[in-house]
């Protein structure tokens, strides 16, 4: 049972990683800074690295959400799965919701049904995952803008090749830096489950941290996750909120990875995708004459407010399920298996891979800030300024 | 069990000022090395902005480095 659970928690590290890559990397990619395969491979070995840096995550989820007297391994099972098909399911639709929201609504929603509401430390939860998912977005945001206004006073009067290329790599090298965090962050709520099980099958004593080899394999999850690649959120997060050109790259990755790993220092669950989100529109605010998609930005929104509850009702159902013994967790086991092979067949049908990850209908309008995309137009080429292209874009998308 | 507003505090001057900072360097080095750039091209020497580029650069890269390292609790 125990090694069951901690199969599937690798499980969702995995799915983690690959919903989550577009976060890093969606940026340098969309502005070609570097290419779709070196960014994810450099993704994945960072992120494995961030996995083993910190435990104070790990240890919230261990230690503090859950009253462990009561919980057992076939609710976290439930939780688990909850969250997997939640994630795998957002991921179809190319939302880039949170995987750690899912996790831990599929948890608290398996433990509610499962285990009562008294044995969920609702505080803890409220302080560390709720608040923190609110104010940390808005601060990473603010960062990125005040980074992005900086970066443009500063090199205002740098020929915009030079400033062009430097971006370049600091886009890249801030990128790798928001896969370390990644690591640093979500790596450690596989962790933080698997030692929960550890200790709710009396293999662990109540309130220590993970062992060596819990944090290696969940880091090895999530990088192979990673290098795996979610193609289909990079594109909604690349292009389609807001047209990033590499200063402001640079800008919200620096952010982002600031955010992340001063809040996964204090044992705040946060949410990667959010802060990452946060960032990016921050940046394009901080931009003058950039557009901000705001639409796009809404429907993130939406799809935020519904991971915690929904993936909370999916993994209260699967708890259900779960407490019919034996008999119902290899139920559950089948469910989840026949549930991932649905959605992978579903996604085959409509591929998006680092062959076509920059090239939608939609991605082309937008990509007026990343001028390789748009060689193939003559008119648009040969216009100096980066602003009047994208007006040209536009008015081409409109017509 | 009350929400944790100190850790939430130093979150938010945290992220802001490294973030900040960081891009003050990295912008900063940019700039020098370009102008360092031009003025090799126009003839002049450009050594000195040169160097003061490379080691903006270096801080930034100095910041990043310390920041991980109080993170990680192996090293303290």
């Amino acid at each position: 049972m125990v090694i069951a659970v901690i199969l599937v928690a690798l499980i969702f590290d995995f799915t983690n990683g690959f919903h989550d890559s577009a976060n890093s990397m969606a940026g340098p990619i969309a502005t070609g800074a570097l290419k779709p395969r070196t960014a994810v491979i450099i993704a994945a070995v960072l992120n494995l690295v961030g996995a083993c840096l910190s435990t104070e995550v790990a240890k919230t989820i261990s230690g503090g959400f859950f009253d462990d007297e009561l919980i057992t391994a076939s609710i976290i099972l439930a939780g688990l799965v909850g969250a997997i098909i939640w994630n795998l399911l957002t991921w179809l639709f190319g939302l880039p919701s949170s995987s750690s929201h899912a996790l831990f609504g599929g948890l608290i929603g398996a433990v509610v049904v499962g285990a009562g509401f008294a044995s969920v430390n609702g505080w803890v939860i409220v302080s560390k995952v709720l608040v923190p998912s609110i104010v940390a977005p808005v601060v990473a945001g603010v960062a990125a803008a005040l980074a992005t206004v900086l970066a443009y006073r500063i090199t205002r009067r740098t020929p915009s090749g030079h400033s062009e290329t430097g971006f370049k790599y600091g886009q890249a090298f801030t990128a790798s830096l928001v896969a370390l965090a990644h690591g640093t962050s979500d790596g450690q709520k596989t962790m933080g489950v698997i030692t929960l099980v550890l200790i709710t099958a009396n293999l662990q004593a109540t309130g220590t941290g993970p062992q060596p080899w819990v944090i290696f394999a969940a880091g090895l999850a999530i990088g192979l996750g990673t290098y795996s690649g979610g193609w289909r959120i990079m594109r909604t997060l690349g292009k389609g909120v807001v047209e990033i050109e590499t200063p402001q790259g640079a800008a919200s990755g620096a952010a982002t990875t600031a955010t992340i790993l001063a809040s996964a220092h204090l044992g705040f669950g946060l949410s990667t995708t959010h802060v990452a989100t946060g960032s990016i529109l921050g940046s394009g605010v901080g931009r003058r004459g950039a557009e901000v998609r705001w639409s796009v930005a809404r429907k993130m929104v939406f799809a935020w407010l519904l991971t915690l509850p929904g993936a909370g009702l999916v993994g209260g159902l699967a708890a259900l399920l779960a407490n019919f013994g034996t008999v119902g967790v290899v139920a559950l086991l089948l469910l989840l298996t026949v549930a991932c092979s649905l959605i992978w067949t579903f996604s085959r049908r409509h591929r998006v891979s680092h062959h076509n990850v920059t090239d939608s209908r939609e991605v082309l309008v937008l990509a007026a800030a990343s001028q390789t995309t748009y060689v193939e137009d003559p008119r648009v080429t040969t216009t100096p300024k980066p602003k009047q292209k994208t007006k040209k874009a536009k008015a081409k998308s409109a017509a | 069990m009350k929400i944790d507003w100190g850790a939430l505090g130093i979150v938010i001057v945290v992220s802001i000022s490294a973030s900040v900072l960081f891009m003050i360097l990295l912008a900063s080095s940019i700039r020098l090395l370009s102008a360092s750039k031009v003025r090799a091209n126009q003839g002049g020497s450009g050594a000195v902005m040169l160097s003061a580029g490379y080691a903006l650069l270096a801080l930034a890269a100095l910041l990043v480095l310390f920041c991980i390292y109080l993170i990680v609790p192996q090293f303290h």
